[in-house]
């Protein structure tokens, strides 16, 4: 590896939400490289009826910007338990994506919970990003912000489906812009 | 368009906080283990509740007046009859609901019994220590007074603690700091007023402390993203 490369700039943006919420997915659709992921076998026997293979550290892939600035997605594990790492691959995010999985009214206290914790102690521009729109019981973005109480704040809800890349860059680009809103 | 789930997983202040916040018309069905109840709801507020015993029935009667004349229901028992089948089942937590929002026909002169912002602190109280956690999860979490949050005080009868507060609630103070200046209240029934406040629009969630810009970070860069993504 050259000494340029390795000093590129880094710019992290922290892809959080509950578990199953879709977290890895999102960052497969979106990076240039295979993310690296840290996943192991779910045990809990709620969690083995959702899926087989859950975050346990953290989900990494990147997109090249130029030749000195490179942009990190970092993928939080969903489950509270692993609640430490927020504070982890909280500290230098540039801005905070958390997913919903918009099928599951179930998780949504999960996600508010993400919420509280980085808006007391690392505000940094956030999006909330409504994910498994394409599902036909999915509550529309709009009463998602309802019932995470964000409609009187300033955190947008968009939908995203996160095998779709358009519509995760949607998602990206709608936090990008909420980052060049706050800084401009 | 509605949604459905899981009275235990999403207990009742947070269906009625969804129902407030959207002000459209609807009905509210839940499935409880002896009882299935129709709620309905105006702009926002539930008007009335119903017992059924066919869930169907409930889609058939479209026209809520005729329904009311239908069932001969007199407009000053109508408190009676939510005090009945809603708020002394907040306690109850085996139950699915579901939330269909259109398609009920209102008249223009119905009355709202009980207004939803009072009938969501009476379900906070109710709610246990594990389901109040979940909303009031960080003793960081700090408050200020919503916009129209002082106007909806105006009807509402809030209990004593709700009372102290909703006076302690300045933008500035944390979870932390209310829980020791409502010292001797158990911090448990501090989190529940904070809770139904909360979900009520009375209070909102504020930021804790100003958002900084990363050192060496420039809208040039900035742009520079934003451009790559999109061209992705």
């Amino acid at each position: 590896m050259d000494g340029k490369l390795q000093n590129k700039k880094k710019i992290k943006i922290l892809i959080s939400g509950p578990f199953a919420a879709g977290k890895t997915q999102f960052i497969k659709t979106i990076s240039e490289i295979e993310p690296l992921t840290t996943e192991r076998k779910t045990t809990a026997k709620s969690e083995k009826k959702v899926k087989n293979f859950t975050t346990v550290a953290m989900d990494f892939g990147k997109i090249t910007i130029d030749d000195e600035h490179e942009l990190y997605l970092f993928g939080t594990p969903g489950q509270s338990r692993f609640d430490f790492m927020w504070e982890i691959l909280g500290k230098g995010a540039l801005g905070i994506i958390v997913l919903v999985d918009s099928t599951n009214p179930e998780t949504f206290h999960e996600a508010r919970q993400i919420i509280n914790y980085f808006e007391s102690r690392y505000p940094v521009p956030m999006v909330v990003g409504a994910n498994k729109q394409d599902l036909p019981d999915a509550w529309p973005p709009d009463m998602i912000k309802s019932a995470l109480n964000l409609d009187v704040e300033d955190i947008p809800v968009v939908p995203v489906v996160a095998t779709d890349k358009d519509s995760v860059k949607k998602t990206l680009l709608t936090l990008l812009e909420e980052i060049y809103k706050e800084f401009g | 368009m509605g949604f459905s789930g899981n009275l235990k997983d999403f207990p009742f202040p947070d269906i009625l906080q969804v129902i407030a916040r959207e002000r459209k018309n609807g009905i509210l069905l839940v499935e409880w283990k002896d009882l299935i109840v129709a709620y309905y709801i105006k702009e926002g507020n539930i008007i009335f509740a119903r017992p059924v015993d066919k869930i169907t029935r409930v889609y058939t009667e479209r026209d809520f007046g005729q329904l009311v004349e239908k069932l001969r229901v007199k407009e000053e028992t109508i408190p009676k009859i939510l005090e009945k089948y809603l708020l002394q089942r907040f306690e109850e937590r085996e139950g699915i609901f579901s939330l269909i929002f259109g398609f009920i026909r209102y008249r223009s002169n119905e009355k709202i019994p009980i207004p939803i912002e009072q009938i969501i602190l009476e379900a906070s109280r109710k709610l246990s220590p594990m389901e109040v956690k979940r909303k009031i999860s960080d003793e960081m979490l700090t408050f200020a007074i919503a916009q129209g949050g002082e106007n909806k005080l105006k009807s509402l009868k809030l209990s004593a603690v709700e009372e102290k507060v909703v006076k302690l609630i300045d933008g500035n103070k944390t979870v932390a700091d209310i829980r020791k200046e409502m010292f001797p209240t158990p911090p448990i029934e501090v989190d529940k007023a904070l809770y139904g406040l909360w979900s009520a629009g009375i209070i909102k969630r504020i930021r804790r402390g100003k958002r900084k810009k990363p050192e060496g970070l420039t809208l040039d860069i900035l742009k520079r993203i934003i451009d790559k993504v999109r061209d992705l």
